[in-house]
């Protein structure tokens, strides 16, 4: 039992990375990304791959993830500056999936879809498994905590002030002489790396990887932890992905219990559960958990409610 | 899930584990009244549509076995999850099994994906796991034993499945394969197998799954104009292709695997569309009777390869439990060739096995999807493929070789 | 090889015009409603299982249990909307957009707990394509094609002709002058997903003739349907027929050169050098 919760506590670490990430794209630029697995993706590639083909170490693997993803983040940004709402949605969408058939498919690289098995551990050798599992929560909760303060120290800066200022009116930002399209690079190229970080987390840590994995849904699960927790809090990300690890994890014990369902019936039930359980959050705390809090001096709380609706 | 003999119990389970309660060890204590054996496999997603005929096959063997009076002298129950054809979601699944549920035996892993995800889980946790997942790269592995499966590999397979269609008169063979990792190597064998008996693969494509239409595909394959075709694909799309088919035409013969064209699939296709479809799964010898007991159990014609194998597994799993007494990964690494392979008495059921067992014979299972002799590896060392053809929408038996 | 290119040509329109189906639902709500309703997935495959119960169970034949499609995901459509959707939509366009998602999942496990996970087909007859010097057409891909055709233009007409089509328009053109001259924004709302969803359920009993049936039916061609929408331009119903046209032959077209596994890729590509070039689809994004 304190294994799984172990184990299911570096899932939320991971989910929180990813949500962190996203929090800056979405939360502070109001930049649309569905296309969160596809940068997940890059850094889980690029850290297994050199620590397997070139024998690097492996934080200088994560290192190296963490910043492709970054760099491919600024790419895409760049690509898409000129597409907003919907627009920006889908070709992110589309990047993700391209990530995905790219990696089915380069058989010589990556492995096709057998997926790379083998990735190194962290002191895999000298832990037992429960003892890795106990190492890997701290790790990936310490970089939580980095994460979190770097971002946290990030919001209240002059750069995250006008990436809001971006979000909520991008002509106006602008006029005031401000750069647009370098702040959301910038901005999405951060994102993008705290998400190529998780993704190069989670290979060293389950040792495989397989384009299977980054499928929509797991940025659908990001999302949604980001939406419940609170956009544009760094909290809220964090609470929002431990919600949904929660909210996955749990009704696994409910099914179960009702009699007389067969086992496709409680499949299908728990994913209902999910689901709905997180629209219920979304309808009655529409701000999320946590809902971000206001530092605007002059627009009072419920006009600036009503500004970010048009996000 | 599972049976609901032991509802109470999982819901003290359930709300232990909701609640993170520390009170797990005297749920163990509560659980010990049932042997519990761990299924993870696809109930949603993409594999959702063969997971739920393996659970059967699965059950239908432990109703058996527990009314005969069970294993050890204990009823088995089957705990359940769902591996949402996800290798992220599967791992979560199997953690829990290990961990919460502490079963001894993970089975049923479809999606090669899944499988190499959840494989060092299990191995670390000292978890024997079974499979039909087919990439080759499976059974290499560093799982120390701790993994089995009845899948033939792509190397045997294809080889078979050559033969064959050589020795039905296939001069030329194209072969198309969804994008999965038995695709490339199924190409490479049939390539190498097929003009040692006296035919040829003219040419071969991977598609993509998920599409509504392979019109363009079917169009590309046919201008090289075939005699045979090798559908190498799972239900959806071969279903797909098969309509496509008929419609351009084509009249030379199709193989594929059992699982792709079930006899479910057969009801939801007009008859002339799968009319002369050929069949494949693995199998034991003729004169085996485990075929048709694994018939009777399930109440169904013609099980396919993944309620075969499903059968296997869970036979398997309680004969050597029963052989070891005593119910733990290691037990079942360290016992499983005893029981499955060697010079003992050959009995074809789990219920057989278990009362030769009890009467201090040495058994061999031979099982409804083949022998089950295991090299070291956990790969199956040899078996013969049945083959059937589909004649106004139901299965004609046709040989096995 | 000219025959080969007007085959792929033609293969793509036949793929394009069912894509163009549901493509002009989902662009229809987002004229009037403004977000990308995701929950057209799980619309489209009720819409395949309640035209296979009519089919199968009721034993009708294909228009009538097309009817039967249509209004199932119709009235899906309308009471999610109404339940779950709506309160959304004061929350912004993303969390209403991302609410759909939650609601298509949920929706669609709703039909795997009711149906199972089993394939299953309509009772419907087969029939071989025709031949013309060399090509190939499938009467039935005609059929769908024919129907396609007859859905837009009932679609049209019904936005050109009725007093509630107009009144669609208005509040898809401007909400606030709607409002003003006293249109019902509530009710139009309440119409477009009626009939947004109705034909995401046609689409996907279109889908389904040609394939099997599960309850991952609609999910399966959720991307291609999002993209056609997108290619043609979020809200313009001509833009759903191009951009579907446009995503159908472009990922047969891509076959001449790209091995078919790459096929969705270069949907994708199509859609992002579309986007580049017009950053609001070909046809713009317009009202209707």
């Amino acid at each position: 039992m304190e294994n799984y919760l172990v184990a299911m506590g570096v899932s939320a670490g991971i989910f929180a990375l990813m949500a962190l990430g996203l929090n800056v794209i979405w939360g502070m630029a109001g930049l649309i990304n569905l296309g969160l697995v596809g940068f997940f993706a890059v850094g889980a590639y690029v850290s297994a791959l050199l620590t397997i083909k070139l024998q690097l170490p492996i934080a200088a693997g994560i290192l190296a993830g963490t910043g492709v993803a970054a760099a491919v983040g600024a790419i895409v940004a760049l690509v898409t500056v000129r597409l907003k709402g919907d627009y920006l949605a889908i070709v992110t969408l589309g990047f993700a999936e391209t990530v995905r058939i790219a990696a089915s498919n380069e058989i010589s690289l990556t492995n096709g879809t057998d997926g790379l098995s083998g990735i190194a551990r962290p002191f895999g050798a000298d832990l037992t498994p429960v003892q890795f599992n106990l190492f890997y929560l701290c790790l990936v909760a310490a970089l939580v905590t980095v994460l979190f303060v770097l971002i946290d120290r990030l919001s209240h800066s002059p750069f995250a002030r006008v990436l809001r200022a971006i979000r909520e009116d991008e002509q106006v930002a602008a006029v005031a002489g401000k750069h647009v399209l370098l702040f959301k690079i910038k901005a999405f190229a951060f994102g993008s790396a705290a998400l190529g970080l998780a993704g190069a987390l989670y290979g060293h840590y389950t040792s495989f990887i397989a384009p299977d994995i980054f499928v929509p849904l797991l940025t659908l699960y990001i999302k949604l932890a980001l939406l419940v927790g609170g956009v544009g809090n760094t909290w809220g990300a964090v609470v929002g992905a431990i919600v949904v690890v929660t909210f996955l994890e749990s009704t696994r014990f409910i099914t179960p219990l009702i009699p007389g369902l067969s086992a496709v019936q409680g499949a299908a039930l728990r994913e209902f559960l999910i689901s709905v359980s997180l629209i219920v959050i979304l309808r009655f705390r529409s701000q999320g958990i946590l809902p971000e809090a206001r530092s605007h001096p002059v627009v009072p709380e419920v006009e600036a409610q009503a500004e970010r609706v048009r996000v | 899930m599972s049976g609901n003999t032991i509802s109470r119990r999982r819901a003290l389970q359930g709300i232990a584990a909701v609640a993170g309660s520390v009170a797990a060890p005297a749920i163990v204590r509560a659980q010990s009244g049932t042997l519990q054996l761990g299924v993870l496999t696809p109930l949603t997603g993409a594999g959702g549509f063969d997971g739920p005929r393996m659970l059967k096959a699965m059950q239908a063997v432990a109703a058996e076995v527990n009314e005969a009076g069970g294993l050890l002298g204990r009823q088995i129950s089957l705990i359940v999850e769902d591996d949402q054809t996800n290798p992220e979601a599967a791992v979560r699944a199997a953690r829990k099994l290990i961990d919460v549920s502490k079963v001894p035996v993970i089975m049923g892993t479809w999606a090669s994906a899944v499988t190499s995800a959840v494989a060092p889980v299990c191995w670390e946790s000292k978890t024997f796991l079974t499979t039909v997942s087919g990439a080759d790269s499976i059974t290499l592995l560093p799982h120390q034993g701790y993994l089995i499966r009845t899948q033939p590999n792509n190397h045997l397979q294809a080889a078979k499945h050559a033969e064959f269609m050589a020795s039905i008169g296939a001069k030329r063979v194209f072969c198309l394969s969804i994008q999965a990792p038995f695709s490339v190597p199924t190409q490479k064998r049939l390539a190498e197998v097929l003009p040692q008996k006296g035919s040829e693969l003219i040419g071969s494509l991977i598609y993509e799954k998920d599409k509504t239409t392979y019109r363009s595909e079917i169009d590309q394959a046919l201008r090289a104009k075939p005699d045979f075709l090798y559908l190498n694909g799972y239900a959806p799309d071969v279903t797909v292709m098969m309509r496509d088919l008929y419609r351009a035409g084509f009249d030379g013969g199709r193989l594929t695997q059992s699982y792709a064209l079930t006899s479910k699939v057969l009801e939801s296709l007009p008859p002339e569309v799968t009319e002369g479809a050929y069949t494949t799964q693995p199998s034991a010898d003729v004169d085996s009777p485990a075929f048709a007991r694994a018939v009777k159990r399930l109440g169904i014609d013609d099980p396919d390869s993944y309620e075969t194998q499903a059968t296997d597994w869970i036979s398997l799993v309680c004969l050597t439990i029963a052989k070891a007494k005593e119910a733990t990964g290691t037990a079942l690494r360290e016992n499983v060739r005893k029981i499955s392979q060697g010079s003992g008495m050959k009995v074809y059921t789990a219920v057989d096995g278990l009362k030769a067992l009890a009467e201090g014979k040495e058994i061999n299972y031979e099982g409804a999807s083949g022998p089950c002799d295991f090299t070291d590896i956990g790969d199956i060392i040899d078996c013969k493929f049945r083959y059937q053809r589909v004649a106004a929408a139901k299965f004609k038996f046709l040989k096995i070789a | 090889m000219v025959t080969e290119v007007l085959q792929l040509i033609i293969n793509g329109i036949m793929a394009g015009t069912i894509l163009a189906v549901p493509a002009i639902g989902l662009t229809a709500i987002f004229a009037v409603l403004r977000f990308a309703n995701f929950a057209l997935a799980s619309h489209a495959t009720i819409g395949a299982f309640a035209g296979l119960v009519a089919n199968v169970n009721f034993g009708l034949p294909l228009v009538p249990a097309l009817a039967f499609a249509f209004l199932a995901a119709a009235i899906a459509g309308l009471v999610t909307d109404e339940f779950v959707l709506k309160p959304f939509r004061a929350a912004g366009f993303i969390t209403t957009a991302i609410g759909s998602i939650a609601l298509t999942i949920a929706l669609e496990n709703v039909v795997r707990f009711i149906f199972g996970n089993e394939l299953r087909g309509y009772d419907l007859p087969i029939q071989r394509d025709w031949r013309f010097e060399g090509i190939r057409i499938g009467p039935q891909q005609v059929e769908n094609l024919a129907i396609a055709v007859a859905v837009m233009a009932a679609v049209f007409l019904f936005l050109t002709l009725t007093r509630t089509g107009k009144a669609m328009r208005a509040v898809a053109d401007n909400p606030m002058l709607a409002n003003i001259k006293g249109i019902n924004a509530e009710m139009v709302a309440r119409i477009v997903s009626f009939v947004g969803m109705g034909l995401a359920g046609l689409g996907g009993m279109l889908i389904g003739l040609d394939t099997t049936i599960d309850p991952l039916t609609g999910f399966r061609s959720m991307l291609s349907i999002f993209a056609a929408a997108v290619v043609g331009g979020l809200g313009s119903i001509p833009g759903a027929v191009v951009g579907a046209l446009t995503v159908g032959v472009g990922e047969e077209l891509s076959l001449l050169f790209l091995s078919p596994n790459y096929r969705s890729a270069v949907g994708f590509f199509t859609i992002l050098l579309v986007l580049i070039f017009r950053p609001r689809g070909i046809l713009g994004q317009r009202a209707l």
